[in-house]
């Protein structure tokens, strides 16, 4: 199998390299409940099988012989105690271990993936490729990959009981195990396209179905629930739909036709031809005719021959297959534990000071994948304290010179210095600690407001409070800082409208005791009266600080202490406002273009 | 079994629905039904029957009776019944799995018409939103087909346990003593899923933390805030918090569930298991009629009666938890919408006018409006001004008929809105929405909102100019045939908020519309392309009747009309001039923002 997996060429190892490096990192993150699940493989299924197998035959000789019948008893006995035992130890083992140690094998997995995405370069999201194979697909993995254990307890117990079935088995007639391996062998090679041809049919059915769910969900979300009725695209969106749907079912009859037809081939040969004539013909052969086997014999080799079929059926054709589709997970998994960060930890630790000088030297930036330069040879410094304003068009930077600042992203070429210090020579998260930001696609969390404006579990409620107040958030919190924030787990959370979320995002700027802000459209939700506040309660708040604010309304950047004007990845001015308006360039007409209206 | 996720327990009627369920689909496609139905009865009779029982049954009694050219006979007979078994199921596999698709979608081509007919309403009424996605559900996770085999697996289940028994009883019906308890079982396990069914329902809460946490660390939405704060911190200890309850959850049950396992082990496999042997050893150590076939025959029965009790109670539990999947979509079936359109057709707009018009959403506390009254004429340009929250956009929604006014009329021409069909009256509206959307089809179905001919492309192509989209859509290789979003095309375009924008109102534009409404049009805009979005606004709509709602009262300047909202009334009304002498409401806004502008700076009170 191993040898197709790399044929295919879609993973990197190879599906046992895979299966075994996962359960190494089940067993070091949980090895009792590893072990666990390879020995209930075994109980489980053995000796159920084992005593309908050798179990009956023994009965069934002790009867024909018609000698000792009492041997009968102590026989039962053995059942009795085999069959009882086996399930008890099963069901101690499920009920009082299993289930609470998958948990938290899935918190500790989780864990580790977590971290794992929270130190991804943000360039991996950009990445559409990176994206959809790992992180889309990781995002569903843990559960598949707790899936695995149980895959393997059936696969080990399989295994013991195809081996001990066979042997028993072997000793009454090799010709029978013969003929039992010999008809699964033969038809292997069905099964084999078999596999494949569901392999295909579910990777085609994905690439229509994405389109059907695409034109489903439009008609099942809110989202586009008043578009829909305020234009008249219905009749074009259904029949996309049913073109899409029409696709599936396309796909899915031209498979079936083909899968169907193998399969029931395989089933007549397998079960029908091989054990239910031949096998029989040649155990009744032995019976009747040449006497060289018992009617035990020929009961436990029947049923043998079912458990050795069931046992070859599952480890050839149903685990391979969930396997090979699990190994690519998995390899995607440690693909993603592999991945390697562009931005790296430097050795020394910021420090939380007083705002010092920010320089921002010859700086460049292409966004991989693109191929033009987003900021091209940008210069500037901010002094300590300084208020400054970054304007210009949609596109032009302003959002990609913050990222560069927080190392979101690392400069192509360029640096940016902090009190001379180049911030790369600084531990990232030290770096960061420096700034509080507020973004333009700002999120509010399912977490209590306290949390949410402290982004910290221990928070000063006073302070959160007072933030709020400088935000200008005036919803009633019914539990003070502990209200939750969203209706995901809280039913008395409170719902927040896009002006008040934006407040508690600014509250965040207000609340971190740190010496840069950075506030990117910081009042884009907000009503004129809400905006003027905020602007007057953050240039107060902000006294001891230097802030960087991006903003399209030029009438909050008049008191900016220096206003950058961008424009296609360049500064192309800078000055105050007075300066910039008496310079008459791009600022300037900007500004009156949006001034115009209200100065009549 | 498939997993479906558990809810609140609310008892419905599970017979009703599923009959309710099964005719639905049976309607859409009746090959769905009976394909199940011939694989379970077909597959099940086959193995637990005729392969494990009565197969064995034959050849033992022909071998203890010993003519070999009788077993040969029987073999070939035997086989040809396989033969047929697995020919049919062919026959079924590839009509079950063609079926399921095409009852997908003839029964979404009914939800999507039915959804295209709910009020806007039900869309924000959370509980009503809830249930219509969890009816959804039985689509996206095709419960329709796990209906339909669950119906087939009880009815097999029963008819393969009654020849089971029948069987059983002719070789010697004490057997049926040890055999028989095995129904308990499905008392059993239907109160140990019960039991199950708590305590997932226990660990739902939980279990929404666990996914939702999974969510904020893997979106990109997140990313940022996840990087340059401790929220991650404070996010991995609920998760830690929502394990550890689910650890308790599950400890808390140990016991109780041991227990069930144990009593339905004792039913289902110790008694008839061991009653068997215990028996049979009996009767052959008292050398009794007991034959080896009986004894073999009888022992490979308990299987074979366990497994079909064992699907009938599955699949019985597994009906009882969809019943309330199929509940969802017969309310969303049966849901009569509250906004219904009249006879007469919208004709040539004259004049709308809100007639003293009261609104309080549904289960909200305050009016949203109260008596709003005012009228608007052919040709005005009208402004709609005020702080969040003030009720703008609730206006909106009357005038489009979302929603009916719980009080007071709106007029269209003179006559009652709710007298027009729906389709003609909305027609008569171009809008642009704050949260516009566009949709993954190509550039010009967006603007022209229908399969474009080569007239409908140019026409695209002009409304594109003027909202000012063209110059990044003509800059793609397909142009305005590229389809939006990469979601399933790789050749698809991104569009950036503004861009978006710029598309959607395009459609405005395009369409040869009576009244536009405008809310927030220009929100994702730089000055430059909001200005130029303005006048070419102004330009398109010279003729027309347009009402402009905006925070930025800049637009509202050149209106023939402002009306200042402010708590679900009409603060003030009259042109920008008027309003500024009035010195009220407005005129403090305008200032407000006007001062920045003007380099003044205004008093201090707030």
């Amino acid at each position: 199998m191993s040898k197709k997996e790399r044929k295919s060429g879609e993973t990197e190892h190879s599906m046992f390299s895979n299966i075994l490096f996962i359960l190494g990192v089940m067993f070091k993150l949980s090895p009792a409940l590893v072990i666990g699940e390879l020995v209930n493989g075994i109980i489980r299924i053995l000796p159920g099988r084992l005593v309908s197998v050798v179990g009956i035959k023994y009965i069934i000789d002790v009867v024909t012989s018609g000698e000792r019948l009492e041997r009968i008893y102590y026989a039962v006995g053995l059942i009795a105690a085999v069959i009882i035992g086996g399930r008890l130890l099963t069901l101690i083992y499920r009920e009082f271990f299993w289930n609470m140690a998958r948990e938290r094998l899935y918190y500790r997995l989780n864990k580790q993936l977590y971290e794992k995405a929270k130190s991804l370069d943000l360039e991996s999201y950009d990445n559409p490729e990176f994206y959809n194979n790992f992180i889309l697909t990781i995002e569903s993995s843990s559960e598949n990959i707790s899936g695995i254990l149980g895959m393997i307890q059936y696969y080990v117990g399989n295994i013991i009981s195809f081996v001990t079935i066979s042997s028993i088995i072997f000793t009454i007639d090799p010709w029978c195990l013969v003929i039992i391996i010999g008809v699964v062998l033969v038809f292997f090679p069905v099964s084999r396209k078999l596999s494949k041809l569901q392999y295909e049919r579910r990777v085609e059915n994905t690439k229509y179905h994405r389109r059907s769910d695409y034109f489903q969900r439009i008609f099942y979300l809110q989202d586009y629930a008043k578009e829909v009725r305020m234009n008249n695209i219905s009749p074009l969106l259904l029949e996309r739909y049913n073109d899409a749907a029409d696709d599936v079912i396309g796909n899915q009859k031209y498979f079936y036709k083909r899968i169907a037809s193998l399969t029931g081939f395989q089933e007549i040969g397998v079960q029908g031809l091989g054990f239910m004539f031949v096998l029989p013909l040649y155990l009744g052969y032995c019976v009747i005719r040449k006497g060289t086997l018992s009617a035990g014999d020929f009961v436990a080799t029947f049923n043998g021959a079912y458990s050795i079929a069931m046992s070859i059926n599952f480890l050839t054709i149903w685990a391979i297959a969930r396997f090979s589709e699990q190994a690519k997970t998995i390899d995607k998994y440690r693909g993603f534990l592999k991945s390697d960060f562009k931005i790296k930890d430097g050795e020394k630790t910021a420090q939380k000071t007083e705002p010092k000088t920010i320089e921002i030297k010859n700086l460049s930036f292409t966004y991989p994948g693109n191929d033009h330069e987003t900021l091209s040879d940008i210069n500037l410094t901010i002094k300590p304290y300084e208020k400054i304003a970054l304007v210009g068009y949609n596109g032009a930077g302003k959002t990609t010179l913050t990222n560069l600042l927080l190392r979101l992203y690392d400069a192509s070429e360029g640096e940016i210095l902090i009190d001379g210090e180049d911030i790369k020579d600084v531990t990232v998260a030290s770096h960061r600690d420096r700034f509080a930001a507020v973004f333009q696609d700002f999120q509010t969390f399912a977490c209590s407001v306290g949390e949410n404006v402290a982004l910290e579990t221990d928070f000063n409620p006073d302070r959160v409070l007072e933030a709020l107040k400088h935000s200008g958030f005036s919803k009633e919190l019914p539990d003070g800082v502990d209200t939750e924030l969203l209706r995901e787990f809280s039913d008395s959370g409170i719902m927040l409208s896009g002006g008040e979320s934006q407040k508690v995002a600014v509250a965040r700027a207000f609340y971190k005791d740190c010496p840069y802000v950075i506030l990117d459209e910081p009042s884009a939700n907000l009503d004129p009266i809400a905006e003027y506040n905020l602007n007057k309660a953050m240039m107060e708040a902000a006294q001891d600080k230097t802030v960087i604010f991006i903003s399209h309304r030029l009438s909050t950047t008049v008191n900016a202490d220096r206003i950058y004007v961008m424009e296609n990845g360049r500064i192309i001015d800078s000055g105050t406002h007075e300066e910039l308006m008496a310079k008459g360039g791009t600022y300037a007409y900007m500004f009156n273009l949006q001034a115009e209206k209200y100065k009549n | 079994m498939r997993y479906i996720p558990a809810e609140e327990h609310v008892k419905v009627p599970v017979f009703k629905n599923i009959i309710y369920a099964l005719k639905l689909v049976w309607k859409t496609d009746r090959r769905l039904v009976l394909s199940h139905f011939l694989l379970c009865i077909v597959n099940d009779i086959f193995e637990l029957y005729i392969q494990n029982i009565l197969f064995l049954k034959v050849l033992l009694t022909i071998i203890e009776g010993g003519s070999f050219n009788d077993y040969i006979r029987n073999l070939i007979g035997f086989f040809a019944v396989a033969f047929v078994a697995k020919a049919l199921v062919w026959f079924g596999v590839y009509h079950h799995m063609v079926g399921a698709k095409t009852v997908l979608k003839g029964i979404n081509n009914l939800v999507f018409r039915k959804a295209l007919s709910l009020d806007v309403g039900c869309y924000e009424n959370p509980e009503f939103y809830d249930k219509y996605q969890r009816a959804t559900l039985i689509m996206t996770k095709g419960y329709f087909d796990t209906l339909t085999y669950d119906v087939a697996q009880i009815v097999s289940g029963i008819v393969t346990f009654a020849c089971v028994i029948g069987t059983v009883t002719v070789i010697d019906p004490k057997y049926l003593l040890f055999l028989l308890p095995v129904v308990f079982v499905f008392i059993i396990e239907f109160y140990k899923s019960k039991t199950v069914y708590k305590r997932d329902l226990k660990m739902t809460k939980n279990n929404r933390t666990k996914s939702y946490i999974q969510r904020t660390v893997f979106l990109k939405d997140y990313s940022k805030d996840m990087r340059t704060s401790n929220i991650f911190f404070v996010i991995l200890k609920r998760f830690k918090a929502a394990i550890d309850a689910n650890v308790e959850i599950l400890r808390s049950y140990g016991i109780k569930l041991f227990l069930y396992s144990v009593v339905s082990s004792l039913f289902g496999e110790f008694i008839p298991i061991i009653g068997t042997y215990a028996y049979a050893g009996y009767q052959f150590v008292q050398r009794t009629t007991m034959t080896v076939s009986g004894f073999s025959v009888v022992l490979s029965s308990i299987n074979s009666i366990r497994e079909s009790t064992m699907m009938v109670a599955e699949s019985f539990e597994e009906l009882t938890q969809m019943a309330l999947y199929f509940q969802y979509l017969r309310d969303f079936f049966d849901y009569e919408p509250k906004v219904v359109g009249g006879e007469k057709e919208a004709g040539e707009f004259e004049s709308l006018e809100f007639r003293d018009v009261t609104f309080r959403y549904p289960s909200a506390e305050k009016n949203a409006l109260e008596h709003i009254s005012f009228k608007i004429n052919k040709g005005d340009t009208i402004a709609v001004v005020g702080i969040n929250g003030a009720g703008k956009s609730t206006l909106v929604k009357l005038m489009l008929r979302f929603y009916d006014p719980d009080e007071g009329e709106i007029l269209y021409n003179g006559v009652n809105i709710k007298e027009y069909t729906l389709d003609s009256y909305r027609n008569a509206f171009a809008t642009v929405f704050q949260d516009y959307k566009n949709f993954a089809i190509s550039v010009y179905e967006n603007v022209m909102c229908r399969e474009c001919t080569d007239e409908d492309k140019a026409l695209a192509r002009k409304a594109l100019k003027q909202s000012g989209a063209w110059d990044k859509i003509s800059s793609f290789e397909k142009g305005g045939e590229t389809v939006i979003t990469r979601e399933f095309d790789k050749e698809g375009a991104g569009l950036s908020g503004g861009e978006s924008q710029k598309l959607s109102t395009a459609r405005l534009f395009a369409k040869d519309f009576q009244l536009a409404i405008l809310d927030e049009p220009s929100s994702a805009l730089d000055p430059i392309a909001e200005y130029k979005m303005y006048e070419n606004l102004v330009e398109a709509t010279k003729e027309k009747t347009v009402i402009y709602i905006s925070h930025r009262l800049s637009s509202a300047v050149l209106s023939d009309r402002i009306y200042v909202i402010g708590g679900g009334s009409i603060l003030e009304q009259g042109t920008h001039e008027e309003l500024m002498a009035a010195d009220g409401e407005y005129a403090e806004m305008f200032s407000l923002q006007a001062s920045r502008y003007l380099g003044e700076e205004v008093s201090e009170d707030e």
